[in-house]
């Protein structure tokens, strides 16, 4: 009777403790499921237009297409080899490093100073923000459209106002010229850009130690040993986010130069991105534009995740 | 004391004038073109810097309705309002789960989604151009609606998982032992709380969307379809010399982004800062 008993009991233990973990599996499933239902349309949207893309232009590289024919040759690395034999591509690529280094120039310090300055005016500070802000609210077609008419060699008021002081010899074609254009294009291109990196700095003075600046004034420190012993080493890490944003958003630079120069003259302001653009549609160069598209992404990538390497190991 | 006073004075004066001369030149090209637009040709030729001699709409009438720039806009805000819709309704609960709820997986899934915003569009516009072929989408405003959505996507998920993840998990808590469900949680709870950051996301896709170029110039081929900003780029292709014309519909295409910038000033500097500073 006693041992009936227990084992009956027992039964039930079992039977108790299996419909448990049925019930937490049910519960793990269902949870599972809510989790799926908040991320699902995401990752559909993602795979269809980021993730499925991108492999296709590591697989549309490794091939011969035109974009019509219906089959495809695989050819391996052979549009990569022609890349480096291409000299349009090198001169590109020679561009866009070149466009790196004069965006850094025109855009850092400067825009530096500019904030500084803004962050010391007591009064009005919001107005000055919002208007030194504005030329970043428009599209890249307005600044293209409006700086080409700026740098219109006849009816461009640079011209106009160089020659009506007497100063005809300064007056150039400034998009024509071949040492003229990618400076011309890049000063385009900071008006359009530097906003973001002015508000962002901003942000980064705000947080000085304001008793830093008052204890450099008790040692006579001027402006410019303040700003280089204190406001630059204090905005250590938002500089880094500035000159990391400005180097990758000139590698990533399109739309202003095609609606500006179109990459021209004879290839002078090519970068890759016209380049291979052009070579995709309208020389129906496809696989071989891919290849030249999948180099720049790889170049933006690594570069970023280098950095944001560096960065995180240089704040721990 | 007085002198020191004083001198305060005049530096914040000095200043002021500093910085109230660089805004003028650094928006000089602005009140150029609103200028120009008002002018004929020969206006623009002989007095390019002073006030038009009248306040004439001609060249606003004129590319509004010759230049198509009625279609272009209609087709704009088609896209944006579209692509605004999707982002919100994809990107909150997406960036909710990254930051409220754990589960495994997440953080390679969101490795996906840094890996999408440091990529540039250009390394995958060739493919996106044929995969909207095959869908028959290329050269309708779904198709560029749709995949300027997927494109902001990363960007728009990384700023409401910041967003979502400033808001204590005991809240949620608190409500899950009040019975209620996840999606009752996120959508009467924590997304209410969450304003600020879906008005940026919303700003900020506005701008990306409305301002984008590449995307439409790869994917939109017929004019009756074109954005605003491929609309101005072919006007000024025809138009060339025509400057009056071309300034008139350059500022018919600045003023959206203007107006919506005055409204929204707060929400921009917020959106940027948060979306820079993790």
């Amino acid at each position: 009777m006693n041992i009936y008993d227990s084992s009956s009991s027992l039964e039930i233990d079992k039977k108790k403790s299996l419909s448990i973990i049925k019930g937490r599996n049910k519960i793990k499933f269902k949870k599972m499921i809510t989790i799926l239902s908040f991320l699902l349309p995401a990752l559909i949207l993602y795979s269809i237009f980021m993730l499925y893309p991108m492999i296709d232009a590591v697989r549309f590289s490794f091939f011969d297409w035109d974009g019509a024919a219906p089959s495809m040759n695989f050819v391996g690395f052979d549009n990569y080899i022609k890349l480096t034999d291409d000299k349009i591509f090198i001169k590109a690529l020679g561009h866009n490093l070149l466009w790196v280094v004069l965006s850094l120039i025109l855009m850092v310090i400067p825009t530096l100073i500019l904030a500084v300055l803004i962050s010391r005016v007591k009064k009005g500070k919001t107005f000055f923000r919002a208007g030194f802000y504005l030329p970043s609210v428009l599209s890249l077609a307005v600044v293209g459209v409006l700086w080409s008419k700026i740098y219109d060699p006849e009816m461009g008021p640079i011209n106009v106002f160089l020659k009506s002081i007497g100063l005809e010899s300064l007056a150039k074609n400034w998009l024509g010229e071949p040492y003229f254009v990618i400076p011309a294009l890049v000063i385009a291109s900071t008006w359009a850009f530097y906003g973001l990196y002015m508000i962002l700095f901003l942000a980064g003075l705000q947080n000085i130690n304001y008793e830093l600046y008052e204890a450099a004034d008790l040692d006579g420190a001027g402006p410019i040993r303040k700003l280089w012993s204190i406001t630059i080493p204090s905005l250590r890490n938002t500089l880094n986010v500035v000159i990391s944003m400005v180097i990758i958003n000139a590698l990533k630079g399109f739309a202003l130069i095609w609606i500006m120069t179109q990459g021209g003259p004879f290839y002078m302001s090519e970068l890759v991105s016209t380049y291979v653009y052009k070579a995709a549609f309208s020389m129906n160069k496809v696989s071989y534009a891919t290849a030249g598209s999948v180099v720049l992404g790889i170049i933006v990538i690594v570069f970023t995740i280098t950095f944001n390497y560096y960065r995180e190991r240089s704040e721990n | 004391m007085e002198s020191r006073v004083k001198r305060w004075k005049t530096s914040q004066l000095t200043l002021w004038v500093v910085l109230l001369l660089l805004l003028l030149l650094i928006t000089a090209p602005i009140f150029y073109a609103v200028l120009a637009s008002f002018k004929t040709n020969m206006e623009i030729f002989n007095t390019p810097f002073s006030l038009p001699k009248s306040w004439n709409f001609d060249n606003y009438i004129n590319a509004w309705n010759l230049g198509n720039f009625k279609q272009y806009f209609l087709n704009s805000a088609f896209i944006t309002v579209g692509g605004m819709i999707i982002v919100a309704l994809v990107a909150c609960p997406a960036g909710y789960a990254f930051a409220q709820l754990s589960f495994k997986g997440s953080n390679l899934l969101f490795y996906l989604v840094l890996l999408g915003m440091s990529l540039p569009v250009q390394a995958i516009i060739i493919p996106i151009f044929f995969q909207l072929k095959s869908m028959g989408l290329v050269n309708t405003l779904t198709g560029v609606t749709l995949v300027s959505s997927g494109l902001a996507l990363p960007f728009s998920i990384f700023l409401m998982r910041n967003t979502f993840r400033d808001i204590p998990k005991e809240l949620r808590e608190s409500a899950a032992i009040d019975g209620a469900g996840e999606w009752r949680t996120f959508w009467s709870v924590v997304l209410p709380l969450a304003k600020p950051g879906l008005v940026a996301l919303l700003i900020f896709t506005f701008m990306n969307i409305w301002n984008d170029f590449l995307l439409p110039l790869v994917l939109l081929i017929g004019q009756e379809k074109f954005t605003i900003s491929l609309g101005l780029y072919s006007f000024q292709g025809e138009q060339t010399t025509n400057f009056g014309l071309i300034f008139g519909g350059t500022v018919i295409s600045m003023i959206p982004s203007i107006i919506i910038y005055i409204f929204f000033q707060r929400s921009f500097v917020e959106g940027m800062t948060g979306g820079a500073n993790k």
